[in-house]
């Protein structure tokens, strides 16, 4: 064999060994994280217990809601809602105006309460309230609701009135 | 090369066609310091190489012309007075215009006295293919040369400061080759030259030429932005990674004069590149050493392939000024057109990553166990933060500082930031994977002009 057959040859070991080993190695098999259907059910999240971790639950789950019915996905919609020039950048990526996002808000803050009542995270005396309290909810109100899901029950308190104090007593 | 004994004249001629070449991808590594300073976009900073290897492109052949019409010894002196001059200018420019201009007016002086270097060469070292190699293996060894000189000198001293070190390295290089321009042998050799018939230019070598060099631009462009853009490197940092190209093609021009078959070299020299451009599409992690073995196979078989094709696109060719601006012409055709090619790629797969990573982010944050209040705060900032980025692949580690106080809360939010990293760096990483493969694809399919360079002689 030549010297130059013999570096073509070593040539193509070299290419093939290193194409291999990177592609064996995992190089070929990356896949970024998939970000789920907003319409399609979620399993419960990791949540930090009691009040706080119900609250965010509904908050996941209000934004899951609105996402489905606005066509995004959570993850956008919840980052369009963390500042006023988000929201106005996403409004106009999506062509969405105030009154849809504060419709779709409001029936993913109900389908939430639907949601959380269903798993047995709020008692049904509680749950009634909290929709009615959700289904007329001014826009910005609804957005500071999912910024700061504690933010739901305080209202929820103010509504109920005394029966508000039992509210921590029946949560699970 | 080794028989030949240095003289200042072949030493000056090998600095004056080194420098030059350099100058085609010197510039990689400071784009991203000059498209902040000058306030541009992405687009506008790519044709600071682009002009360069453009105008080398379209002027090298009747650079050559002009060289063997006035005589190449003053030709190339003119050359490099007008490469340090539009140096000069380079680095005093304050808009991406004057920038521009300047580059290309240093590509005109530069094909100049690259041209003409080749003619003066057969009378420094003693015979026509000695100088072919050592031309060739000087314009391989300044083009990979260049991204870490680059870098370095922008990292320590600013990124103007890459073109104002050209002024007196040319003004160097044009000192011994001003003595050839007063030597009468200048004249006499004109004389003989120009009388001599030029032959047909070698069509196989030089689209061979064009398209591994295509694929030579894309590893060198598109490694520096993955490893300062990607990766977040500093210029130093990214230029003693890319070193270990330079220090591979020295490695590969002493395997080359191992081996006397040229076609063989060449078509090593594309399957190494082809490897080491497959390999760096196939980076299985975000970390620095992987980029190694791909940069040792692209060293070698850059200069085995350079080398090669350039000698076979000379050999037995007349006036070597004219087919050297050839191939000249070829390469840095070769360049823009790898440049144009895969840009749109590229920053297609940056965006679509980006916002993959963006979306995988988020979902980390939205599904992490940290307090709502925390993940609002985070969202809101790295919503802030991805506004202000601007099409480029997002850093977010700093978004997470100050860490959360409650020893609890600060372990579950610095576990988010390294998932959230993990995913923005093998997102950054694969967004170059395609342009890579494309790249490879180009220095496999020299393989076939590599081939038909023996049996079709044209």
């Amino acid at each position: 064999m030549t010297r130059g057959r013999i570096l073509v040859v070593a040539a193509l070991i070299a290419a093939v060994a290193l194409v291999g080993i990177y592609a064996a190695a995992g190089g070929a098999s990356y896949e970024p994280v998939k970000v789920q259907n907003p319409c399609k059910p979620r399993p419960p999240a990791e949540t930090s217990g009691g009040l706080e971790g119900v609250a965010e639950e509904i908050t996941l789950s209000a934004l899951d809601g609105a996402a489905c019915r606005l066509g995004v996905t959570r993850e956008r919609l919840a980052r369009a809602l963390a500042s006023t020039s988000a929201r106005e950048k996403f409004a106009k990526e999506f062509h969405i105006d105030d009154e849809r996002l504060a419709k779709a808000i409001r029936a993913g803050l109900v389908r939430a309460v639907t949601d959380a009542e269903e798993r047995g995270k709020i008692p049904g005396v509680f749950a009634g309230p909290l929709r009615s309290l959700v289904e007329d909810i001014p826009l910005e109100e609804g957005i500071k609701l999912i910024q700061g899901g504690k933010d739901l029950f305080s209202s929820a308190e103010s509504f109920l009135g005394p029966l508000g104090d039992l509210l921590n007593e029946f949560l699970p | 090369m080794g028989e030949a004994r240095p003289n200042p004249r072949v030493w000056a001629l090998a600095l004056a066609v080194g420098v030059v070449l350099a100058d085609s991808s010197i510039v990689v590594l400071a784009l991203p310091d000059i498209y902040r300073d000058l306030d541009t976009t992405v687009f506008g900073v790519t044709w600071v190489l682009v002009s360069f290897n453009l105008v080398m492109a379209l002027a090298a052949v009747p650079a050559a012309m002009v060289a063997r019409r006035v005589g190449p010894g003053r030709a190339a002196a003119v050359g490099l007075a007008i490469f340090a001059g539009a140096g000069l200018a380079c680095g005093l420019s304050d808009n991406l215009e004057a920038l521009i201009v300047a580059r290309s007016i240093q590509a005109i002086g530069g094909a100049l006295a690259v041209t003409a270097s080749l003619e003066l060469l057969p009378i420094a070292v003693g015979s026509e293919r000695r100088a072919s190699v050592v031309w060739a293996s000087a314009g391989a060894t300044g083009a990979a040369l260049g991204p870490a000189l680059g870098g370095i000198l922008t990292q320590l001293v600013s990124w103007q400061s890459i073109f104002l070190i050209q002024v007196p390295v040319a003004l160097i290089a044009a000192a011994p080759i001003l003595a050839i321009a007063r030597d009468e042998m200048s004249t006499r050799v004109l004389e003989r030259e120009v009388s001599r018939p030029t032959g047909r230019p070698h069509l196989w070598a030089n689209v061979a030429l064009a398209m591994v060099s295509a694929a030579i631009a894309a590893a060198l462009f598109l490694l520096v932005l993955l490893l300062i853009e990607g990766w977040l490197l500093s210029p130093i940092g990214a230029a003693l990674v890319v070193s270990v190209m330079p220090l591979a093609a020295l490695v590969g021009s002493r395997i080359g004069g191992w081996v006397a078959d040229a076609r063989a070299r060449a078509a090593a020299g594309a399957l190494l590149l082809a490897g080491g451009l497959g390999g760096l599409a196939l980076l299985p992690k975000a970390t620095v050493w992987l980029t190694v073995p791909p940069q040792i196979l692209i060293g070698i078989g850059l200069s085995l392939v350079l080398s090669a094709l350039t000698e076979t696109a000379l050999a037995g060719r007349s006036p070597q000024a004219i087919h050297g601006g050839w191939t000249i012409s070829s390469r840095h055709a070769g360049v823009v057109i790898g440049l144009l090619a895969l840009t749109p790629v590229f920053t297609h797969d940056i965006a679509v990553q980006q916002k993959n990573a963006i979306n995988s982010g988020t979902s980390v944050i939205l599904d992490s166990p940290v307090r709502p209040l925390v993940k609002i705060g985070l969202a809101e900032k790295i919503s802030e933060h991805l506004e202000a980025q601007d099409g480029k692949v997002p850093n977010l580690g700093h978004v997470f500082d100050p860490l959360p106080e409650d020893e609890g809360e600060r372990a579950e939010v610095v576990e988010m930031r390294e998932e959230l990293q993990d995913q923005l760096n093998a997102g950054a990483t694969h967004a170059f994977s395609p342009s890579f493969a494309i790249a490879a694809l180009i220095a496999l399919l020299a393989l076939l002009p590599i081939g038909l360079a023996r049996r079709i002689e044209l």
